[in-house]
């Protein structure tokens, strides 16, 4: 009977000691946040609004339920962490500056991607959030979903090293930044066309002018920081070759015919705008396009970029978008 | 088994070496360059079965059209891996005949261990002379299967 | 005292015990009594190791569980997915079946509870026991329930194979269906009819190479105790036992049999198969076909490159699924079962056969236990050798919970994808020789000598060999 008792000990202490392991941490709890990504359609991120104060470190643990995630807390320009499924990833976040912060999934998880986004809202006892400054079509009172078609346009790609060679001098006045951000290209072209120094050069000389023009606001290095951000951000939906047909262009476009929103996504969406198509492009400003990504596409599938990218990551991500209407490359 | 029919096993084994070491006269298809442009969704590969012919140099352009997936071929050392919007691309020249798998190397869900695709270079010989195999392995169960 | 009239086939043991054993001219294949060998035997007879095995096995099922439903909701990295399809079933296929028949139930922890309290202790019976011990409805009798189980769980295996939280609840509902079992009716009513690993591994067991059995019938017979039958959980009489089927190999009648007269055997393989037919079910064919067919979808499924089929047999309720479903049920219950039938006809017709085709079916089905068990072993090593690299993973983290338990070393692993393919083709060369080798034996004892090799079921084992490999190695 001894053997007995000794046998259903053991069996009664094993099921308790295993028992055991999920309960104590239960009770105990781990140190730092726990934070499940999930695909947007399952949840998203949970817990999804944090809180910190600034200068106090905000530790997070990162892991994932489904698939390959990532992590970034917007307007920090900060590099990413990879959350994979079942890897758990510390990181620690110290915020400098109050304010309300956007943190959001960095890789591409489905059409609902960028809908994983949450905040963290830091507070700061001494002193008060400063009001955040209007982005430029505010300021300029642009109309951002006003249609804009250009009715002039050119042959072919404009090139600017076909402009430069022409050896032309430009008025000043063309040849600054507020010009640059406030007008369009199609802007800058029927201003030259009209000048009486271009009267000699064809309607395609005058475009590659205004390519060797409009490049010249943007830098090598600007154009190369956007691209990164277009592939990483863009490319799914717009095209690696901003040709409007990216991956999920198909997707997006079967939300625009629907008399129903569009299953996956919730939305009447539509397809994804073409950076190869002068027609919208030459006619658009880059107030206009900082406008349209800042603020995203209401309703149509485009994000809103605004909490993300600061300011000059949108400057850059435009001067990216050039390139696809104008020829960049370096002739000698 | 009895001993003085060692010779049916002589017999067998040497069918058996036929079966498997018979050379196969190898088609004499000149390499040529080929792309193939994969889709890669939860769980498949579009296409998933790429046929080439030995010697060809392939280049493989992975779109992931979902979530982030991978490419590893089975027998050639290859992998890479593809984000949405991000289209990866190996290459690599055909030079090991026979069938291959590929399957995908980055957590895409829950059938992610099972989304696979193959790769056919050449004829696949193995299919056939196992097939030889399995038939002549009939055979010697009949033959020696007698009481 | 007994219920020992009540079983069908005493009639036939009864026989067994008026002529015994020795004086029969049969030739009786060779056999190795393991429990002779002393330590073995120490071991055996002392009931601590098996029941520490159990315990651990208990432990680890509860672990499973709990890793199941809290752990990581990501399949391939999820404790439980991985130690439960990719671990434990290599194993079960690779080790225990092929090894030693039903080996797996003797130390598997599923009826353990159930069993306590249906016998009112673990070790030793006790007085105090808990239960209705009914009988088993005799027409629920046979591996019909465990086929259709087997077939259940195909049709949902891309989800219960992928998704943790239904793997776990899968685990939940067996534990408490064994316990509950072990509560209504009498014996291992669970395992003998219902566990659908039971229902095969039992199959398969006959081509096996371990078994209990009665050394001298005769000895038996002049015992009245029958201390073995009082000993048995599962219910099973020694003596009556007409191959290793219906034995769990638990060694409670070897530990119980005053007279030493049990022997746990070490035989040749296949000694089951292929005698004259007096045990041959119809049961056994249809689980026989579904091992088969099974094997076939899940290969198609699992391994192949076909997307589509990845996901209809994954979206569950979807109408996918319902074609996916379909299929996998026309190809089980229709198309294997039909050509099988068909060659079996055709086999009649042409060697003037006149036994009833049902029977002729019934006894063919040993035939295909070489060619199913070896099927599924090449189904196994392509399925589960090549993600053997999670079982690291889930093992270092089980929870999911960041824990590090050993290290945090990922070695890169061996291209072992040509030695697979290999492996793939001597196995499934094998089980067509061994059921080719079967089917001669079984036409030959059906008495027809001028005719003696059953093609249209040799081309059935051809075509059934040929597609198989087509879909792992084509």
């Amino acid at each position: 009977m001894i053997k007995e008792w000794i046998a259903r000990g053991i069996v009664v202490l094993g099921l308790a000691a295993v028992i055991s392991i999920p309960v104590l941490k239960t009770v105990h709890g781990s140190n730092g946040i726990v934070m499940h990504a999930r695909m947007a359609e399952n949840g998203g991120w949970a817990p999804e609004n944090l809180t910190a104060q600034v200068g106090e470190p905000l530790h997070l643990r990162l892991t994932s339920d489904d698939v390959s995630h990532g992590f970034a807390v917007g307007q920090l320009n900060q590099p990413a962490v990879e959350i994979n499924p079942s890897e758990v990833t510390d990181i620690t976040l110290v915020f400098t500056k109050p304010g309300k912060y956007t943190f959001y999934c960095t890789r591409w998880c489905s059409l609902n991607h960028w809908r994983m986004r949450g905040t963290i809202e830091v507070t700061d006892p001494q002193t008060k959030t400063e009001p955040a400054k209007p982005p430029l079509y505010v300021m300029l009172g642009l109309d951002i979903d006003e249609a804009h078609k250009a009715a002039v346009i050119p042959a072919g790609i404009p090139a600017a090293w076909r402009g430069a060679l022409l050896r032309r001098s430009v008025p000043e006045v063309y040849q600054n930044r507020d010009y640059y951000f406030s007008h369009t290209p199609l802007d800058l072209w029927t201003a030259l066309r009209s000048e009486q120094a271009y009267k000699d050069l064809s309607a395609q000389e005058v475009w590659d002018l205004v390519a060797w023009v409009w490049l010249a606001n943007t830098t090598p290095e600007q154009v190369q920081a956007g691209k990164e951000i277009y592939a990483a951000n863009c490319a799914a939906c717009h095209g690696e070759q901003g040709a409007g047909n990216g991956v999920y262009a198909d997707q997006l476009a079967a939300g625009t015919n629907s008399t129903d929103t569009n299953q996956s996504t919730g939305e009447h969406t539509q397809r994804p705008a073409n950076f190869t198509d002068p027609v919208t492009m030459l006619s658009a400003s880059p107030a206009h396009l900082q406008g349209k990504i800042i603020r995203g596409g209401m309703g149509t599938g485009m994000p809103s970029w605004g909490p993300i990218f600061t300011e000059d990551q949108t400057w850059q991500l435009i001067a990216y978008l050039w390139t696809f209407q104008f020829s960049s490359e370096v002739r000698p | 088994m009895k001993l003085n029919h060692w010779w049916h096993w002589v017999i067998l084994a040497g069918l058996a070496f036929t079966v498997i070491f018979m050379p196969v006269p190898a088609g004499a298809a000149t390499p040529i360059e080929r792309t193939f442009r994969i889709d890669a969704r939860r769980f498949e590969y579009d296409p998933a079965i790429l046929k080439v012919n030995p010697g060809d140099r392939v280049t493989i352009e992975l779109a992931a059209t979902d979530v982030v997936h991978g490419l590893t071929i089975e027998g050639y050392d290859l992998q890479t891996t593809a984000d949405p919007g991000m289209t990866a691309s190996i290459s690599f020249t055909a030079d090991r005949s026979g069938t291959f798998r590929f399957h995908c190397t980055v957590t895409c869900g829950n059938m992610h261990p099972f989304m696979t695709g193959k790769l056919e270079v050449g004829q696949n010989t193995v299919l056939w002379r196992a097939i030889g195999l399995v038939g002549l392995a009939l055979f010697a169960g009949v033959w020696k299967g007698r009481k | 005292m007994t219920r020992l009239q009540e079983f069908p086939w005493m009639e036939d043991s009864a026989l067994d015990v008026a002529v015994p054993q020795s004086l029969k001219t049969r030739r009786v294949p060779s056999r190795i009594n393991l429990y002779r060998i002393p330590w073995l035997k120490a071991m055996l007879e002392n009931r601590w190791p098996q029941f520490l095995i159990r315990t651990v096995m208990l432990v680890g099922f509860v672990f499973t569980i709990a890793t199941a439903l809290l752990g990581s909701r990501v399949g391939s990295h999820n404790f439980a997915i991985i130690m439960v399809w990719i671990a434990w079933w290599t194993t079960l296929k690779l080790g225990f079946i092929p090894l030693g028949g039903r080996s797996w139930c003797s130390i598997c922890p599923i009826p353990l509870p159930g069993e306590w309290l249906q016998q009112g202790g673990i070790m030793e019976k006790g007085k105090r026991r808990l239960g209705l011990y009914l009988r088993w409805p005799k027409a629920l009798r046979g591996s019909w329930l465990q086929s259709g189980g087997f077939l259940l769980i195909g049709m949902f295996s891309a989800v219960t194979l992928t998704d943790p939280h239904v793997t776990g609840w899968v685990l939940l509902a067996l534990f408490a269906l064994a316990i509950g079992m072990s509560l209504v009716f009498e014996h291992r009513a669970f395992c003998s009819y219902i566990c659908p690993i039971g229902g095969f591994s039992g199959m398969y067991s006959k081509a096996t190479p371990v078994e209990v059995k009665v050394i001298d019938k005769e000895v038996c017979a002049r015992h009245g105790d029958k201390s073995c039958y009082q000993a048995c959980p599962w219910g099973i009489y020694p003596v009556a036992m007409k191959d290793s089927s219906a034995c769990g190999l638990c060694m409670e009648c070897l530990r119980a049999c005053p007279k030493d007269n049990l022997a746990l055997n070490l035989r040749p393989y296949g000694t089951d198969l292929a005698r004259p037919i007096t045990s041959s079910r119809l049961d056994e064919t249809f689980l026989a076909l579904i091992m088969l067919g099974s094997a076939l979808v899940f290969s198609a499924v699992f391994l192949g490159p076909w997307g589509w089929l990845k996901m209809s047999a994954f979206n569950l309720g979807s109408q996918a699924w319902l074609v996916y479903a379909a299929g996998f049920l026309a190809l089980n219950l229709l198309l294997l079962p039909g050509i099988f039938t068909l060659s079996v006809a055709v086999w009649k017709k042409i060697s003037h056969n006149s036994l009833p085709l049902r029977r002729m079916i019934a006894n063919e089905a040993q035939g295909l236990l070489p060619l199913g068990l070896l099927a599924w072993m090449a189904f196994t090593i392509s399925f589960a050798i090549p993600k053997l690299s999670y079982v690291v993973g889930v093992l270092n983290d089980p929870f999911g919970w960041g824990w590090q338990l050993l290290g945090a070393g990922t070695g890169a692993y061996p291209d072992v994808s040509r030695l697979i393919l290999a492996l793939e083709i001597v196995l499934l060369s094998v089980g067509v020789a061994w059921s080719a080798r079967v089917s001669r034996r079984l036409s030959q004892s059906e008495g027809k000598v001028n005719l003696p090799t059953n093609y249209p079921v040799l081309v059935f084992y051809f075509l059934y060999a040929g597609a198989f490999l087509w879909l792992l190695v084509g």
